[in-house]
């Protein structure tokens, strides 16, 4: 049993390191993106809803950044952004945008087109799809929903309030 | 005391609330009346709802030149207005952007879209921005179907037209077109109301 266990832990430990260092960049569904932020962990997940061709999103993302890299150290705070790009763009044209534009927080492509209509309302009842939109989960609790653009001191007033 | 636990209740109800700020926080819902409007068309002509006389309704939609999910549908919105005129409700398009936030969704781009695309029905431009928000369309492409009764256009259904914009190919569920051929059958329409990702409509702030 040990020797499995010891490769197991080992495994669990690498894993765990890499998505703590290493910046995670992967196509998900609407079910597997909802257990990346919604978790009983304490930890206030800033979800923010985007896409490369958005120009309103790409506008505020520097702003989000700046956020990140300000808020990043605290182990009760996780940022991430859910790309709506093509699931095509995903190793082309998202890459090379994050690489580009320093983004530093996890990117998780949602891939789930044809349930549109299933996982905007369960995000949000008054979401009508139009983005940027930004929710700040904790707990597996949705506490802040916004379908607009948010600025830096705005977020940064939003972070300390639900941290 | 008192004071206190008032405060510490005030607290809990704050906590539980959800704090949800979207950009419709007007606009039609299913079964209001829909506004005329008096747009200019790609051709120089202004355009009205009142000017179809034998219209049974509209595909209402609001799309633009820009956007790559409003391009993804552009075939699917000439395939509505090609499959839906003839029985009485014609594709009416609307393209809410204020170039000066967006350059390419300019009258004059309209214009050379339209003739690239062969449009089969008018591409009206919301100059000044003053249609858009009183259907409360927040992005492109945003479908209203509207239905004429009693001399008024009825809002029918609202929200996308069909389930997949990246595949016209893979789409199992045609939004529009259901909520069309119940309104041609005297039926009531199973979904009235759809959400799908879509590019906000832009404003110079």
């Amino acid at each position: 049993m040990k020797q499995f266990l010891i490769p197991l832990v080992v495994c669990i430990m690498l894993t765990a390191g890499g998505t703590s260092y290493g910046q995670v960049l992967k196509a998900v569904n609407y079910d597997e993106l909802k257990s990346v932020v919604e978790k009983n962990d304490d930890v206030l997940y800033v979800v923010n809803f985007w896409a490369t061709w958005c120009l309103p999103c790409v506008a505020e993302l520097p702003g989000f950044m700046e956020v990140n890299a300000q808020f990043g150290s605290n182990p009760k705070f996780k940022m991430i952004l859910v790309s709506l790009d093509h699931v095509k763009g995903l190793e082309t044209t998202v890459k090379s945008f994050l690489t580009k534009k320093q983004i530093t927080a996890d990117v998780y492509l949602l891939n789930d087109n044809k349930r549109m209509n299933v996982w905007i309302p369960a995000i949000d009842p008054g979401w009508s799809g139009a983005i940027p939109a930004t929710v700040f989960y904790k707990n597996g609790r949705k506490l802040y929903f916004i379908e607009d653009q948010i600025n830096k001191s705005t977020l940064e007033q939003l972070i300390n309030q639900y941290l | 005391m008192k004071k206190i636990s008032l405060l510490f209740s005030l607290i809990v109800v704050l906590a539980l609330t959800v704090q949800t700020i979207t950009a419709q926080t007007s606009g039609y819902k299913p079964g209001d009346v829909a506004t005329d409007f008096k747009l200019k068309n790609v051709d120089g002509k202004f355009v009205s709802l009142a000017d179809y006389k034998k219209a049974k309704g509209f595909i209402v939609v609001f799309t633009c030149n820009h956007c790559p999910y409003a391009i993804a549908y552009e075939d699917r919105i000439i395939a509505l207005d090609k499959k839906y005129a003839p029985l009485g409700y014609p594709v009416i398009a609307i393209n809410p952007n204020d170039p000066a936030a967006q350059p390419k969704d300019s009258y004059e781009a309209m214009q050379v879209r339209a003739k690239e695309k062969s449009f089969t029905f008018p591409y009206l431009f919301d100059d000044g921005q003053k249609i858009y928000p009183q259907y409360g369309a927040t992005k492109t492409p945003h479908v209203f179907v509207l239905n004429k009764e009693n001399g008024k256009n009825l809002v029918r259904y609202i929200g996308a037209i069909d389930n997949n914009y990246a595949d016209a190919n893979d789409v199992s569920e045609r939004y529009v077109e259901a909520a069309v051929d119940a309104l041609l059958a005297g039926k009531p329409i199973a979904q009235n109301a759809t959400a799908a990702i879509g590019c906000s409509i832009k404003s110079k702030k």
